[in-house]
C-alpha cells in the first residue's frame, strides 16, 4: 500500500518516543564506560607498587603514530633504569597497539576519556620518570630479588 | 471604546498570541525531536530548559546586524518583513471560540490562504537579495515548491467550506456542532478524510516542514535563504516558519476538528467558557503531530516533490473536491 513506509516510520519514532531518553545531562551524570573501552594509555604497576615496565620498546617500535618514546639508561648492576617513559597523548589514536604488543602486560588503555586541556602541556606526558626498569627475571625469582635488594 | 482602539488592541493580542507561540513552539520543537532521536533536548537554562528559547532570543537580539556587502540592500531589508508580516496577517482571522477573535471576516479562510501566498514572495527575495549562491537556490526552490502546494491545499480546504456554506471560521466551526448516527461527533474530518490527508500534506510543504524543507535543507543548502541572515532579521524568518506552523494547525483543527468545540458537549456552556482553550489544546496537537512527521521523514528530492504535487496531489485533490460536491448534493448533508 503507498504510504505503508510511512506509517511504518512513523511508528518507529513513536516507540522511541515512548522509550524515553538514552542519554544523560553528561557532567553531571555519567554513563559507565564499556569495559573494553580504550583511552589514555597508563602504567600497571606490581602489589609494591613498581611499574611493571622492563623498557624493552616494543610499544615502542609498535606504535604508529610514533608517539611513545623511553630514555633508558644502564644500572650499575647491568639493569636498565628508565628515565623517562613519555606519551603524547594529543597525536595518540587509542589503537591499542602498544597495548597488545606489551609482553609483560605492564601497559593498559585506561578509563580516563576528559582528556581535553587549555594547556598544550597536558597533552604530552611523562609516564614514568626515573624509576629502575622491572626485570622480568628478578620478578620471576621472588627469593633471588630479595637478595639483590 | 472606539473602534480605531479596540481594532488596536485586537491586533496587539493577535501580535502577542504569536509572539508567545514562537517562544513555545521552538522549545517544543527541539523537546519533541529529542524525544523522538532517545536524546534529552535543552536542560540547562531554566528547569527543564524552559528558558531555552528566551535566552535564545536575548542573543538574537545582541547579536550583530549584518549585510554582506554585494547584497541588495533594500531586497535584503525588505525580505524579513515581507516573510514576517503576511504570517502575521494570517492571525487575524483565526478565531479562538466564539467570542475570542481578532476580526470576523466573512472571507477568513480565504484570507489566511491569501496571506501564506504571499511568503513566497518575500523568501525569493531573500534569496535574491543576499547575493549568494545558496540562498538563491533555497529562494528557488522555495517559491517553487510553495507555489506547487498552495494549490492542492486550496482545494482540500474546498470541503469543509462547501460543506459550512462559508468562508468565515465561526460559521465552519459552528457548522461542525452536534453528532451523526447519535455518536460521531459533526467534525468535517470524516466525510472529508481525503481532504484532510491533502490538506496535512500541503500544510506540511506550505511551512517548509521536514519532508518538504527543501528552502531550508540545512545539509545542503544550509538554511538556503536566511544563510546570510544574522541577528533578529533571521529572528523574523524563523518565528514566521513557527508562526505559519500555529496558523496551518489551528486553520486544520478550524476546518476539520471542530475549532473550539468539546465533542458531544457543544453547547455546554462550561465547555464554550473553555473554548479558547480547547482550540490552543486541538492545535498544539496538530502542531505536535507535524513535529512527529518532521522527525520520521527524511526530505525528499526537489523533483519528486514538484512531481507529487503536480501529478498526484492536484489531481486527487480536483477529483476529491468535484466527488465532495456531487455527493453533497446528492444526500444533501
Amino acid at each position: 500500500m503507498w504510504g505503508l513506509g510511512i506509517l511504518k516510520g512513523m511508528a518507529v519514532t513513536m516507540r522511541n518516543a515512548m522509550r524515553g531518553p538514552i542519554t544523560v545531562r553528561y557532567p553531571d551524570q555519567r554513563l559507565p564506560l564499556p569495559e573494553r573501552a580504550r583511552w589514555a594509555v597508563s602504567h600497571r604497576y606490581d602489589e609494591n607498587g613498581r611499574p611493571k615496565c622492563t623498557a624493552c620498546l616494543i610499544c615502542v617500535k609498535e606504535c604508529p603514530d610514533h608517539i611513545l618514546s623511553i630514555a633508558v639508561s644502564r644500572t650499575a648492576d647491568g639493569g636498565k633504569h628508565i628515565d623517562s617513559y613519555r606519551y603524547e597523548l594529543g597525536a595518540c589514536m587509542m589503537c591499542g597497539l602498544c597495548v597488545e604488543a606489551c609482553p609483560y602486560d605492564a601497559i593498559e588503555m585506561s578509563h580516563e576519556y576528559e582528556l581535553a586541556s587549555a594547556d598544550q602541556g597536558d597533552l604530552v606526558r611523562e609516564l614514568l620518570h626515573d624509576v629502575d626498569a622491572a626485570s622480568p627475571r628478578r620478578a620471576a625469582s621472588p627469593a633471588k630479588e630479595a637478595a639483590d635488594a | 471604546m472606539s473602534p480605531l482602539l479596540q481594532a488596536l488592541l485586537r491586533t496587539l493580542a493577535a501580535v502577542a498570541l504569536l509572539l508567545v507561540n514562537g517562544v513555545v513552539l521552538i522549545l517544543m520543537l527541539r523537546k519533541v525531536l529529542a524525544r523522538l532521536h532517545l536524546r534529552l533536548g535543552p536542560t540547562r537554562v531554566g528547569p527543564w530548559g524552559v528558558l531555552q528559547t528566551v535566552a535564545d532570543v536575548f542573543k538574537l537580539l545582541t547579536k550583530e546586524d549584518f549585510r554582506p556587502s554585494g547584497a541588495d540592500k533594500w531586497l535584503f531589508r525588505l525580505a524579513p518583513v515581507l516573510v514576517f508580516v503576511p504570517s502575521f496577517m494570517a492571525y487575524l482571522p483565526l478565531a479562538l471560540s466564539d467570542t475570542w477573535r481578532f476580526s470576523d471576516l466573512d472571507t477568513g479562510v480565504l484570507f489566511v490562504l491569501a496571506a501564506g501566498s504571499l511568503v513566497p514572495i518575500g523568501i525569493l527575495m531573500a534569496g535574491w537579495g543576499s547575493n549568494a549562491k545558496w540562498s538563491l537556490l533555497g529562494g528557488l526552490r522555495a517559491a517553487g515548491q510553495q507555489i506547487a502546494y498552495e494549490i492542492p491545499l486550496m482545494l482540500s480546504v474546498l470541503g469543509p467550506v462547501m460543506f459550512a456554506g462559508s468562508l468565515n471560521v465561526a460559521a465552519i466551526v459552528n457548522a461542525q456542532r452536534g453528532v451523526w448516527l447519535g455518536v460521531i461527533p459533526r467534525w468535517f474530518v470524516l466525510p472529508q478524510l481525503v481532504g484532510f490527508v491533502i490538506f496535512a500534506i500541503a500544510g506540511q510543504a506550505e511551512t517548509s516542514q521536514t519532508p518538504f524543507d527543501m528552502s531550508e535543507a540545512e545539509s545542503e543548502l544550509i538554511t538556503g535563504f536566511a544563510n546570510e541572515y544574522s541577528g533578529m532579521r533571521f529572528g523574523f524568518m524563523f518565528l514566521a516558519e513557527f508562526s505559519n506552523m500555529f496558523v496551518v494547525s489551528a486553520l486544520g483543527v478550524t476546518l476539520f476538528f471542530g475549532g473550539w468545540l468539546v465533542p458531544w458537549a457543544d453547547r455546554n456552556p462550561l465547555a464554550l467558557a473553555l473554548g479558547p482553550a480547547v482550540f490552543m489544546l486541538k492545535t498544539y496537537l496538530g502542531i505536535a503531530v507535524m513535529m512527529w512527521v518532521r522527525g520520521t521523514l527524511p526530505r525528499v528530492r526537489v523533483d519528486q516533490l514538484l512531481a507529487f504535487s503536480w501529478k498526484t496531489l492536484i489531481p486527487v485533490s480536483l477529483a476529491w473536491t468535484v466527488l465532495s460536491a456531487l455527493v453533497m448534493r446528492a444526500v444533501n448533508l
